[in-house]
């Protein structure tokens, strides 16, 4: 049975992440310019993010740069303007992944072939990946991003894997269809 | 003149520009924003009289395209502080007071034009991040030199 104190961490440490979580939130809402308004319409033809940018946002090199200038001020806007940067990748990966799901998902409803160990592997990777995402989204605003490096850093290569797996995935089924319509 | 057609790769007109114009600029931000400047605001379609003549238009647009991207991932995955030097470089490069560029350009953030369409999302943010951060930079750095005077 779960006693008083223990209830009363729990309902604290619970209240803590959802406070954490709405400030990460309004950080990723109100970034510091009106740089969506602008873009031009970034569709599913866009390309992921390059790896070395990732590791670029994410990276100390700069604030150990912004740190040598001594200047409260430039460093203050400097976090706030790469946690905005590291926000907008964490919510663009995970919309990225959850698209490239839906449509592996739509696949499978056709697909007449299923493995169902790699149907498990695939949505076991989703999950973790989905899961570091939404850890790397509380922790960008409370740790700064140059303290997930490695995290990020893993959280992009879960992405190509599971990119790469699905490709696979899909154009085996194409291959299949094709000699089913071969033999038919 | 020969008056028969040729097909010219993209990469050799790509070369021409980076040999005959962009060698001629001196930092990698004056390049980009003169390979911005040569997209039309209307259509985004890209253009340069002397390589449309030589080459053809079709084959000079993909090349400027290409160049306007592969000049924007440059500036893009520049550190902080070498963004910060090359953009003193540009600064230097107009020819215009300081302060009043560092005004306007905080101002009216200009660069923005510079974004090539269909780039990442994240990677054109970390651009105008970067440059807003590199914009304070020197401006912390004129502030001293002025407080002397």
């Amino acid at each position: 049975m779960i006693g008083t104190p223990s209830a009363l961490i729990g309902a604290v440490v619970l209240l803590v992440l959802i406070l954490v979580w709405i400030r990460a939130d309004s950080t990723s809402r109100h970034l510091p310019s009106t740089l969506d308004e602008w873009l031009p319409d970034q569709g599913d033809a866009v390309e992921i993010c390059p790896p070395e940018f990732v590791s670029q946002v994410f990276s100390g090199q700069d604030l150990a740069f912004i740190s040598r200038l001594e200047s409260p001020d430039l460093k203050r806007q400097f976090l706030r303007e790469r946690s905005a940067v590291a926000l907008l990748w964490v919510q663009q990966t995970t919309a990225a992944i959850r698209r490239i799901m839906r449509r592996h998902l739509e696949a499978s409803r056709l697909s007449e072939d299923i493995e169902f160990a790699m149907e498990a592997r695939i949505f076991l990777e989703y999950a973790r990946l989905r899961l570091i995402c939404a850890v790397l989204f509380l922790l960008i605003g409370l740790a700064g991003p140059q303290r997930l490096h490695g995290m990020a850093l893993s959280a992009d290569k879960l992405t190509q894997r599971i990119g790469n797996v699905l490709r696979e995935f899909e154009s085996g089924a194409r291959t299949g269809e094709m000699d089913g319509a071969r033999s038919s | 003149m020969s008056a028969t057609v040729r097909l010219v790769p993209v990469q050799e007109v790509y070369d021409d520009l980076l040999n005959r114009t962009l060698s001629r600029i001196s930092c990698d931000l004056g390049r980009l924003i003169y390979l911005a400047s040569t997209r039309d605001y209307n259509t985004g379609s890209y253009y340069h009289e002397g390589l449309a003549s030589r080459f053809s238009p079709e084959v000079a647009r993909k090349a400027l395209e290409m160049a306007h991207r592969q000049a924007f991932y440059k500036v893009s995955g520049f550190s902080l502080e070498d963004l910060a030097g090359d953009l003193e470089a540009y600064l230097r490069s107009t020819r215009e007071s300081p302060q009043e560029f560092l005004r306007t350009w905080q101002r009216l953030e200009p660069y923005r034009i510079a974004i090539p369409t269909e780039v990442n999302l994240t990677v054109a943010r970390l651009f105008t991040s970067n440059l807003r951060l590199a914009l304070a930079i020197l401006r912390s750095r004129q502030e001293p030199s002025q407080s002397h005077r």
